[in-house]
């Protein structure tokens, strides 16, 4: 599935998901399991399985549940303070002095997935400025985080 | 035939005395994301208070001086809002690992979530709902909770037959009239007509369901509403018409009436269990299998 692949590359991992079991459905992309995949079909379903995200526009926009897939390898990602976390979840950007440690790119333009200090994935963003060279700017574009829960049903 | 009078007297004549009830606030912690200890902690430590529900294995009923539908905890899945009584029908099934489970009228999603915690996301559960909009709000609820076992249908419960499957449980929280805890208006916006209403969607319901339960299947039906058309009276029907019989339960509430404004009932229904508001909303909930 393309645009799943391209969207893990940005955070240089690679999905290792059974193509097999990725349903798309209206632009939507669902990860089933055996079972499930026997019982698809019989109606149009409108959710089913693990939900991967959708494209639009051609642009594709995870779901949470592709992001902590993808958190769970060895990819870029960024541990945030607390309060970091927090402002991060009510969709602020990230200030370097909120953040913690950091594994994989630190390059500007890279992506970069969002955890707090239990390592849970909170979204992801965009390296603004390289790290090793910033100091007091924000340097992590906030792209999306799990607030989105709330915005979305506003 | 509406209004307060009418409905708080029709209560007495079923045993219960009518008074003013403050609406708990409670939250259920999902297992297959967090263990239950770890999520008490963490809420306890952003200042929330917690208390165990005695009558529920993963429910408290919480106070906070802030949205728990705020948290980072609640956006990670680790817990949802439900209230207490809306927490016992799921828990009734007799096995839920891995068998094929139907939950007819779904959304927003509260008891599918808390069945595909108890089933750790394993078989499979198959959700409808009548309502695009709802079906998205329980979409949403489904990915925060990271359910991974169910499939959705924007298919009329009514209809549950054109899936041409068969269900091992399934899970009727009917669309009913509510009762009075969750709706301050409700004895000003409720009639007998709608109750009535309701009572006849929800047979059909009932016997749609019956269409495609498998022989050993079980169903749990369930209402948040307090009137006997859609609780004692339904049941009664069901055991009369669709060949059903009702199976003991172990929960909190009450026996529900066998005698419902003089007319005597099935004593059978003594197993189900009706709930008037007081630690909890307004409940009625009840096991049945094929006789």
């Amino acid at each position: 599935m393309k645009p799943l692949d391209e969207f893990a590359r940005e955070f240089g991992a690679h999905l290792s998901l059974e193509t097999s079991l990725i349903v798309e459905n209206k632009n939507r992309y669902f990860l089933l399991n055996q079972k499930l995949k026997r019982l698809v079909g019989t109606e149009d379903f409108f959710y089913a399985g693990t939900y991967l995200g959708k494209t639009k526009n051609g642009q594709f926009f995870p779901s949470f549940i592709l992001l902590k897939i993808v958190a769970e390898k060895n990819v870029n990602k960024m541990f945030v303070d607390v309060k970091t976390a927090w402002l991060f979840i009510c969709g602020r950007d990230i200030f370097k002095k909120g953040i913690v440690k950091v594994e994989g790119s630190k390059r500007k333009g890279a992506y970069t997935l969002v955890l707090n200090q239990y390592g849970e994935c909170l979204g992801f963003g965009k390296i603004l400025h390289d790290l090793d060279e910033e100091k007091g700017r924000v340097v992590v574009k906030n792209i999306l985080d799990i607030g989105d829960f709330l915005r979305r049903e506003k | 035939m509406s209004g307060k009078e009418f409905f708080v007297n029709r209560y007495e004549k079923l045993g219960w005395k009518y008074a003013d009830t403050a609406l708990k606030q409670a939250i259920r912690i999902n297992a297959m994301n967090i263990e239950e200890t770890s999520a008490a902690e963490r809420l306890e430590s952003l200042g929330i208070m917690l208390e165990k529900i005695p009558f529920l294995e993963r429910g408290y009923w919480i106070k906070s001086k802030f949205s728990i539908g705020a948290t980072a905890e609640y956006l990670l899945g680790y817990y949802s809002i439900q209230e207490a009584a809306a927490q016992i029908p799921a828990t009734l099934f007799t096995q839920l690992r891995g068998k094929t489970i139907l939950d007819a009228c779904a959304a927003p999603g509260g008891k599918t979530v808390q069945l595909a915690d108890l089933m750790r996301n394993s078989g499979a559960i198959i959700a409808l709902d009548i309502e695009k909009q709802r079906l998205t709000a329980l979409a949403n609820h489904l990915e925060r909770c990271g359910v991974k076992n169910t499939v959705t249908y924007l298919l009329n419960a009514r209809n549950a037959s054109q899936l041409k499957m068969k269900f091992d449980c399934i899970l009727l929280d009917v669309p009913c009239s509510g009762n009075f805890t969750t709706d301050k208006e409700w004895f000003k916006r409720r009639t007998i007509e709608d109750v009535e209403r309701n009572a006849e969607i929800q047979r059909e319901i009932l016997a749609e369901a019956v269409k495609v339960l498998k022989d050993n299947g079980e169903i749990v039906y369930s209402t948040c509403s307090l009137e006997p058309e859609e609780n004692e009276f339904n049941i009664n029907w069901a055991l009369n018409e669709l060949n059903l019989q009702i199976e003991k339960i172990n929960c909190y509430g009450d026996k529900a009436r066998t005698t419902v404004f003089g007319e005597k009932l099935d004593s059978s229904i003594a197993d189900c269990r009706r709930i008037w508001p007081g630690n909890t909303q307004g409940f009625f909930v009840c096991k049945l299998k094929r006789a």
